[in-house]
């Protein structure tokens, strides 16, 4: 499966509510919150889910060698980085996963950014959790198929801008994907465009 | 006796033992990793054959064709174009093995791609891709057909249908649930069964997810909804790393150990997915050998469902209401949004309707000048992915309800079906089909029957049409027709008495548009929320109405606590605890003493909107704007900073305090000028996001913080160009520079930026921040770091003061 990327246009989630009052910093049993302000966070929240429309890619391809230093990919790409390295350590493939929150939410973060940033910070949040949610989304659906084959997942998934794996990196997963398809642009600086949007990899594993 | 009885009396006798796994026992055979099952089956016919007569020699009463992959999309991604030849030759392989030891049921799979709306594949393209797969196997000689693995209910409608359209054969359907309980599209077991089980699948079920243990809770949660035998097949448990090596946690007979809790549960056939041999079949019947399987068919079956949640009536639940406002009649903003093919007013009112307490919402599309079939389909996808409520079609043309039966990714519920001899015979045969549910309207020629006893006789006659196609009284909703109280007096009586007849004697559900019964009179709301109470009495099940009348929510809360229908009045308690006057109790406990106070009150509570009003009042106090703000505001806003760096305020109650405080600031401002103040400023600062990063939140936080504390801020905005700040700290001469960068491709230039600034003899602080930056980082190229916004005040006075010694 997976020879060419597989795309997801409509990947439905839940806003992951632990995660996104985790990252505006609620802590519990320290952070004080009413009934009227929960409620009306939990109802921003409702309408960020309604702005985000998550879309997918993945891809899986033979990993042809792990080295110390980085792996290198089927076809000859090269990902640089001894700590992806060190995750992929017994896996036969990788699994290249994009995922976006898509152009509307971004708009409406930008578009409140200035006259209600309380607003603004939690469609952010939101999007960042939904877009994250939709990788581990990617990771089951993949999972799930790999299983009928004796295969599975890493837990683990690693992106580029983290540790010694460059941003750099992003072009290579970047075309891969071919995330043009789903609607995702790069600047030359490796930005991910709608800002929303993020890349992964993860290991495939032989069960024996 | 055809195979569909046969099968039946069996599940009744004992428990039905399926197969295992094929693809992992095909591995094991020499299968490579990431070949087609399918093409390794056919080109290696003895192996499959071994698998298939493994599982009957270990006691699998049905065995699975190898063609779970065998739809045209998954064997495309094989450049395999031959659907028909995979799918016959495989049957063939299957019943060779079987000969009449077994039964064959022809696999079917998900396509790998999602079906509409949830998807870009078109919903009649994935039924022709089974009929075309369902066809084949037919001719290779399957018994029956199993549609296994689906996560999205939509393909497995389509799926599901397709087989009926092909032929009348026995059909299991199971889905796939993950560790939340649901499948990975939001479908949750008991509207999987309710959709699937009305739709007509002979067994419904669970199959692959995790392993057994995970799986008896999703078969216990299906067992009181279910009419049909349900059906288990879990994986070995999960795969676990051991000794360097993955494999499934669980051997056959910890595995087979499992039986007497999936009977127990409720489940009537028993097999196993990934990981599971023979051995842990052989296991599985060795357990079942004595268990007897609980009976199915003894749910009720007034459920409606839709992808991702059901609504069960019953006598003892509270009243349930139908949302009245998706309809275009008096609303012109709505006629306007559907004959330009819009939808986002449709959308909008199943959010707000759902929200004040609707359970199933009313689609009606129909007025002139529009395609309505069109208009239909296409506002039924629309509501598909804003809400999860059931949707009840409400519609009088056939095509467009067809239509949007046909896509419906769940139990619906017709709007509705009367005595009419046109269109009875039509409306009861798709209902049917589709396995919906449907409003009985008791009317059969052009007048309306005035007294309960005229609409008896309908509500019989119709009844009795609707058995013939399978319908029981547990099917249907009778409509007790409401008409206007302002031109018959006795109307209201009537109806009330109807809805008693249907309750206590008929023994059927009933519903009632409410409003009509107001219509023509002023002060609507009283008559209609009266009504509504003496209906509940006389055991009224749904009400069309609008949820969005609040005297009509609290008499339909109350009404369900003094009917027994809400057990504790814990549904009361809830709604009434989430009452916008419940939360102002919470929050406005006490009464400030003055309007100072009041405002440092708002603007710790992040109360924006009342702070220009506070403001006015306090100035209006005789206060001085210098000092409402530095003794009331600054003070205010320095106990939120501290709030939020003890973790007991988080980021919206910062930025919410911050927005109030910016409001009250600037509705001092022009008296700030007035009294002199204006040159009072902490500091001036730019700060910009670098070149290349397009990320500003975190900026524009910080902004705002800094104003609040009085400095004056200059934003130039995100990805600016290093000569463009350089311009502007030559332009502004600020105190500071803040950047802002969130990738490690652009964090670079601030050390760009801050050589530049140096070249160029300017000697203003730098302070840098952003998720990717740190301590050290910012040390390294020379700036003050601040981690937040909070920070950010901090480290610009410590900047500010430290420029002026």
């Amino acid at each position: 499966m997976y020879q060419g990327p597989n795309f997801f246009h409509s990947i439905r989630i839940q806003p992951p509510e632990k995660e996104i009052y985790a990252r505006l910093g609620f802590r519990k049993g320290i952070t004080e919150l009413n009934p009227a302000e929960r409620d009306a966070i939990n109802r921003t929240i409702e309408d960020a889910a309604g702005l985000v429309s998550i879309k997918g890619a993945a891809r899986v391809m033979g990993l042809r060698s792990v080295g110390e230093n980085g792996v290198t990919l089927e076809d000859e790409t090269v990902l640089p980085s001894r700590a992806l390295a060190v995750m992929l350590a017994g896996s036969s493939g990788v699994l290249l996963m994009g995922a976006t929150a898509g152009p509307d939410v971004m708009e409406a973060i930008a578009s409140c950014s200035m006259g209600d940033l309380t607003r603004a910070v939690i469609l952010d949040a939101v999007a960042s959790e939904m877009t994250d949610a939709a990788l581990s989304w990617i990771m089951d659906y993949v999972g799930q198929d790999l299983l009928r084959s004796a295969r599975r997942l890493t837990r683990k998934r690693f992106s580029a801008g983290y540790g010694d794996f460059s941003l750099e990196n992003q072009w290579d997963i970047y075309t891969l994907l071919s995330l043009g398809s789903i609607g995702i642009t790069m600047t030359p600086t490796c930005v991910l465009i709608p800002e929303k949007s993020v890349t992964a990899v993860a290991g495939v594993l032989s069960l024996t | 006796m055809n195979t569909r009885q046969k099968i039946l009396n069996r599940i009744r006798r004992k428990v039905l033992i399926l197969d295992g796994a094929t693809g992992t026992e095909l591995q094991a055979l020499g299968m490579p990793h990431g070949m087609s099952p399918e093409l390794y089956s056919i080109t290696n016919r003895d192996a499959t054959l071994s698998v298939h007569r493994g599982y009957l020699d270990a006691g699998s009463d049905i065995i699975y064709t190898c063609t779970f992959g065998a739809n045209r999309y998954k064997l495309a991604q094989y450049g395999i174009t031959d659907v028909h030849d995979v799918n016959r030759r495989l049957a063939g392989f299957a019943r060779e093995a079987a000969g009449r030891k077994g039964l064959v049921a022809g696999d079917m799979g998900p396509t790998g791609r999602f079906v509409e709306p949830f998807g870009d594949l078109g919903f009649e393209d994935a039924v022709a891709c089974y009929k075309e797969q369902a066809l084949a196997l037919l001719e290779g000689g399957v018994d029956l057909f199993v549609i296994e693995t689906m996560i999205d209910i939509q393909e497995t409608r389509a799926a599901l249908i397709a087989v009926k359209e092909v032929a009348d054969v026995f059909t299991i359907v199971t889905m796939t649930f993950d560790r939340t309980g649901r499948t990975l599209n939001g479908t949750d077991p008991v509207s999987a069964l309710t959709t699937l089980q009305s739709l007509g699948a002979d067994v419904v079920g669970c199959n692959c997810s995790a392993g057994p243990a995970e799986m008896v809770p999703l078969i216990a949660l299906m067992k009181p909804h279910a009419r049909v035998p349900l059906a288990a097949k879990p994986n070995a448990g999960l795969p676990r790393l051991r000794d360097g090596k993955t494999s499934f946690e669980m051997g056959p007979l910890e595995f087979g150990g499992f039986a007497p809790a999936f009977v127990e549960a409720g489940a009537n056939l028993l097999g196993g997915c990934c990981g599971t041999t023979a051995e842990h079949i052989r296991a599985l019947k060795e357990e079942c050998s004595t268990l007897r399987p609980k009976p199915a068919s003894a749910a009720p079956g007034s459920a409606l469902s839709s992808h991702a949640r059901t609504v069960v009536l019953s006598r003892e639940a509270p009243l349930t209401i139908i949302g009245e406002r998706i309809n275009p009649t008096g609303k012109k903003d709505l006629q306007e949004e559907l004959r330009s093919g819009m939808f986002s007013l449709v959308g909008y009112y199943a959010r707000e309707q759902v929200k004040k307490g609707a359970s199933i919402l009313d689609v009606n599309v129909g007025m002139p000048g529009i395609d309505e079939k069109s208009i239909l389909r296409q506002a039924m996808q629309k509501l598909v992915l804003n809400s999860d409520a059931p949707l009840c079609i409400d519609t009088s043309r056939i095509d467009a309800l067809e239509a949007a039966l046909r896509i419906y990714p769940g139990r619906a519920l017709i709007n509705s079906i009367s005595g009419e001899e046109d269109t009875i015979e039509e409306r009861l045969r798709l209902a049917a089909f589709y396995g919906s549910m449907f409003i009985l309207l008791p009317i059969t020629g052009r007048s309306l029957p005035k007294t309960a006893l005229e609409r008896r006789k309908i509500i019989r006659d119709v009844f009795r049409a609707a058995r013939a196609h399978g319908f029981t009284k547990e099917d249907l909703i009778v409509d007790a027709l409401t008409m206007a109280v302002s031109a018959d007096g006795q109307a209201a009586l009537e109806t009330i008495k109807t809805i008693g007849w249907c309750s206590y004697a008929f023994g059927s559900h009933t519903v009632v548009g409410l409003s009509n019964v107001s219509f023509g009179l002023p002060e609507r709301k009283w008559i209609n929320s009266s009504f509504l109470a003496m209906a509940m009495a006389s055991g009224l099940s749904c009400a069309i109405a609008n949820p969005e009348s609040i005297e009509l929510m609290n008499i339909k809360h109350a009404g369900d606590v003094l009917t027994g229908r809400d057990k504790d009045a814990a549904g009361f308690i809830g709604y009434v605890s989430r009452q916008p006057h419940q939360a102002l109790l919470v929050t406005g406990s006490e009464k400030p003493e003055s309007m100072g106070e009041r405002l440092a009150k708002a603007i710790l509570n992040g109360d924006r909107d009342s702070v220009p009003a506070l403001v006015d009042g306090a100035i209006g106090d005789g206060m001085k704007a210098r000092v409402l703000v530095d003794e009331v505001m600054i003070p205010a806003i320095e106990k939120v900073g501290e709030l939020y760096e003890k973790k007991t305020y988080f980021l919206p109650q910062l930025i919410a305090s911050a927005e109030a405080m910016k409001s009250g600031f600037e509705r001092l401002e022009p008296l700030l000028a007035e009294e002199g103040n204006s040159s009072s400023i902490k500091g001036r600062i730019i700060l910009a996001t670098v070149k290349g990063d397009i990320h500003d939140i975190g900026k524009n936080i910080v902004g705002l913080m800094l104003k609040n504390h009085g400095f004056e801020v200059i934003d130039l905005g995100k990805d600016v160009p290093h000569e463009r700040i350089l311009g502007a700290v030559r332009e502004y001469e600020p105190d500071i520079v803040g950047l802002s960068a969130l990738m490690t491709t652009t964090m670079v230039n601030m050390e760009e930026i801050i050589h530049l600034l140096q070249e160029s003899g300017i000697t203003c602080g730098v302070m840098v921040g952003g998720a990717v930056v740190t301590g050290d980082f910012a040390e390294a190229i020379g700036a003050s770091y601040a981690r937040d916004g909070v920070d950010a005040v901090r480290v610009a006075q410590g900047l500010v003061e430290k420029r002026r010694i």
